[in-house]
């Protein structure tokens, strides 16, 4: 029971923290608010994913998946330019945005800030595929909303600091 | 405040961008934009190039930030302009190797304008 109290605990931890590096990353770069919310981020034709891997002190993955609209949004905003659609460049900003929330995420924790690696960015997009990560034990997900715009942030672990 | 040359070395073309807008966000006067996608691209530049400002990543594929950093300075390629690290890595660890490489200032990802600026001014200024 303790057992299973203090992984609660530690879940609940680990969520406050990435939605402060949520937070953090749409302010600065963005100048907008991103705040979780229970909504689950509704299926779109064509999405976009992008993966981070995490090695070290904690091994797992973050994947930051969303609709096409919330892509370009985050694009538009970070660049100053709107892309016309689903592009190299809407898939790089996807990229950066998921490795600046991870980078944030892991740098709350001095143990992970020091002892946890960052892959480069690797993003898929298209209408069907599905992402599937070998040896996770734990699994954190949560949906988040700026302006109109869903996405869906997962973290897996396969140990976690 | 002066025109200047800058070097920005990113392997994300979005960054890149990112970067040269937070720059001239924070006031400064980019004469000219040179853009390299890794650090062995940014050596070939600088071998040819003279800039006043240098602003890199760390992770990046072929050959990383502090790598490129340390052969800037070993070549005497950067020629005394300033390096910024600009990076996801937030370890002191981090930040200590990249200060030992030769860098004069480091940025976290994420960043505002307003912390670019005060970061890279005062390494613009006049002695």
């Amino acid at each position: 029971m303790i057992a299973v109290a203090a992984r609660a605990e530690e879940a609940g931890r680990r969520e406050a923290q990435l939605d402060r590096a949520v937070h953090e990353v749409f302010s600065a770069m963005m100048a907008v608010d991103c705040l979780p919310v229970d909504d689950s981020v509704v299926p779109e034709r064509e999405t976009i994913s992008a993966v981070i891997g995490l090695a070290g002190a904690l091994s797992g993955s973050m994947v930051l998946h969303g609709g096409i609209c919330a892509a370009i949004s985050m694009t538009e905003r970070l660049t100053g330019m709107a892309p016309d659609g689903l592009n190299a460049m809407v898939c790089d900003a996807v990229g950066e945005v998921c490795n600046m929330i991870a980078g944030a995420w892991k740098g709350v924790d001095p143990l992970l800030a020091s002892g946890c690696l960052l892959s480069t960015p690797t993003v898929v997009a298209g209408s069907s595929y599905e992402l599937f990560s070998q040896r996770a034990p734990l699994r954190m997900e949560r949906s988040y909303r700026f302006a109109d715009c869903l996405f869906g942030i997962t973290l897996f672990c396969e140990s976690c600091a | 405040m002066p025109e200047l040359t800058v070097l920005i070395v990113d392997d994300s073309s979005v960054m890149r961008k990112i970067v040269e807008r937070a720059l001239r966000q924070a006031g400064l006067d980019l004469t000219r934009v040179i853009e390299a996608g890794s650090g062995r691209e940014a050596l070939t530049i600088l071998a040819r190039e003279r800039v006043q400002l240098i602003v890199s990543d760390i992770n990046m594929p072929v050959m990383d930030g502090l790598e490129f950093l340390r052969q800037a300075q070993s070549q005497s390629l950067a020629q005394g302009a300033p390096v910024v690290m600009i990076t996801t890595e937030s370890g002191e660890e981090h930040v200590r190797e990249a200060l030992k490489a030769g860098a004069q200032g480091y940025i976290r990802k994420p960043f505002t304008p307003d912390q670019v600026r005060d970061h890279v001014l005062p390494l613009l200024s006049p002695a």
